[in-house]
């Protein structure tokens, strides 16, 4: 495993080259808003995904989000309650947090722009389940606000 | 012209939507307990929020970020989480306040027990997040608090001896009947009363639903520096009112009813029906405000979809947040606790909370990367940290106070 995860106190993890752009990843990148390719919120950027190259350099590979990531950046019990309740309501036996490849990233400003729309984020669970369980099953939930 | 209209709608709604039920209540029961001599809280509370609303607006229009989406990335998971949760207890208790508020308006139009109304206008209330367009929400009800100027009315028609007032106001003593720790825990009260800190996540959080961009910042600023000050007045208005005629009868405000008590001395019925829209309006629209702020604020910081510019199957677990928490505050209220007491605690809590709010704004406003050219300036960053200081003296002695004085006893 190259892959390492970048919690805001990891050292060594302050600048970081993410798609060809140095930048301060702790600082630019993490905790920003996720935004999808129809300028929809999907989430946020919980962790990183670093990747260390040749010369020593640390590479964001993919940006890591949901629940599944963030647990492990929350403190004590709070972080392990999170971590063990996605890992019980997930699909997959041993599931790793949701990562989005960093390839999908379109733009970065005060948010993170994706090149995806947020159904296939795979953030997009916890908001299906509330829309088809609760909201969908409310009286004019389709129905534009203009 | 079409133009001057807008702006000056948004100036009218800030006036009329500048009052919530902790507004009101703490005016009022300030004015028939120390006369005029504690205006001078209202004054530094109305600068304070022009300040941060300021800021927090033309963050909004600079980034297309409200907040608490802020509040996450600066302090990160763990003290945002922190934050997240003191923040919500306090919005959550303005909330309860207010639903409370227009159930007590209601039992004064209708003479039916507040209790029973209850339900109904939490329903009402979660109808209106459900169904209502953002702009209908906000001018309607802002306009509609427009009302509360019958209190302006009846200061004047009672032709108060206006030197004299000043002349209290401006060299303000702790009248003799109060102690002095009763006297600064209503001006911390007071102070949480104009600054709450919701006023800040549903100002940011609506320049993003209504989509502000540089262009509106013109629009934005003109709100915040006239509209909010003229709001002030109405609080001013209340107070004085409540000082003139409750404090010579000895009477204190304990319902929302001897609130409305000097309009119905001083302009008579039609006064006091003016009033009592007035109290609906600045309550209800005050109750969607806090509902959205705490939807708008858990959605952010976990960054789901939120707001009301999409349709609610878009922004389900937002949604599912507004209804949630409409279900708690109705409950809450449904175990017979005195809304008027829990309006006193909410802006006593609020004042121990502001410095959660505040800090974190005054912090991206002066981040270039986000703001450009258009981070804060001298002014703003000096009366940011001015205030920054009155806001931490104020949650630091609010519980204090509270304990020595037995909740202002």
């Amino acid at each position: 495993m190259s892959g390492g995860s970048a919690g805001r106190d990891a050292p060594g993890t302050a600048a970081a080259t993410a798609g060809g752009r140095r930048l301060d990843a702790a600082l630019r990148l993490l905790d920003r808003q996720l935004v999808d390719r129809d300028g929809r919120l999907c989430g946020k950027v919980d962790d990183l995904e670093l990747e260390r190259r040749d010369d020593g350099s640390l590479v964001v590979t993919a940006i890591l989000t949901g629940p599944g990531a963030l647990g492990p950046r929350l403190p004590g019990v709070l972080g392990r309650v999170t971590v063990a309740v996605w890992r019980r309501l997930h699909g997959d036996a041993e599931p790793g947090a949701s990562r989005i490849p960093f390839e999908r990233v379109a733009e970065i400003d005060s948010a993170v722009h994706l090149t995806m729309s947020r159904v296939e984020a795979p953030t997009h669970g916890l908001e299906r389940w509330a829309r088809e369980n609760v909201v969908e099953k409310l009286p004019g939930a389709g129905d534009a606000p203009d | 012209m079409k133009r001057v209209l807008s702006v000056a709608l948004g100036v009218l709604t800030a006036i009329g939507g500048f009052v919530d039920v902790g507004d009101l209540v703490t005016n009022a029961l300030v004015g028939a307990r120390f006369g005029v001599s504690l205006l001078w809280v209202v004054v530094v509370g109305v600068l304070g929020i022009v300040v941060f609303a300021e800021m927090s607006g033309r963050v909004a229009a600079m980034t297309g970020r409200a907040t608490f989406d802020l509040v996450r990335e600066r302090l990160g998971p763990r003290a945002g989480l922190l934050n997240l949760a003191g923040s919500m207890a306090v919005t959550g208790l303005t909330f309860v306040a207010e639903i409370g508020g227009v159930a007590l308006a209601l039992e004064l139009v209708s003479s039916v027990n507040y209790l029973l109304l209850v339900p109904f206008t939490g329903l009402a209330v979660w109808l209106v997040l459900w169904r209502v367009r953002f702009s209908i929400l906000e001018n309607v009800f802002g306009l509609l608090g427009l009302a509360l100027l019958v209190f302006a009315v009846a200061v004047w028609r009672l032709g108060p001896d206006w030197s004299s007032l000043v002349d209290q106001a401006t060299h303000p003593s702790v009248p003799g009947s109060e102690g002095v720790p009763t006297y600064w825990y209503y001006a911390v009260a007071l102070f949480g009363a104009a600054m709450t800190p919701y006023e800040v996540f549903f100002f940011s959080s609506g320049g993003v639903e209504e989509h502000w961009t540089r262009k509106d910042l013109g629009t934005s600023r003109l709100n915040v520096l006239v509209g909010f000050p003229l709001g002030g007045v109405l609080s001013f208005a209340i107070a004085i009112s409540t000082a003139l005629v409750l404090l010579p009868a000895g009477i204190e405000v304990d319902t929302l009813g001897q609130v409305g008590l000097p309009v119905s001395e001083a302009v008579g019925r039609v006064g006091i029906a003016i009033a009592l829209l007035g109290f609906f309006a600045a309550t209800f629209g005050a109750a969607c405000e806090t509902g959205l702020s705490v939807g708008y604020s858990v959605s952010q910081y976990f960054g789901w979809q939120w707001g009301k510019y999409v349709r609610p199957r878009e922004a389900a677990l937002f949604h599912t947040v507004l209804l949630l928490s409409t279900i708690a505050g109705v409950a809450v209220l449904l175990t017979t606790v005195d809304p008027i007491k829990v309006t006193e605690y909410s802006v006593v809590f609020s004042a121990v909370a502001l410095p959660l709010t505040y800090f974190p704004i005054l912090v991206v406003a002066n981040d270039p990367d986000y703001m450009g050219e258009k981070v804060n300036g001298r002014l703003a960053n000096g009366l940011g940290q001015v205030y920054l200081v009155l806001v931490t003296l104020a949650a630091v002695a609010a519980i204090p106070l509270m304990l020595l004085t037995k909740a202002g006893q």
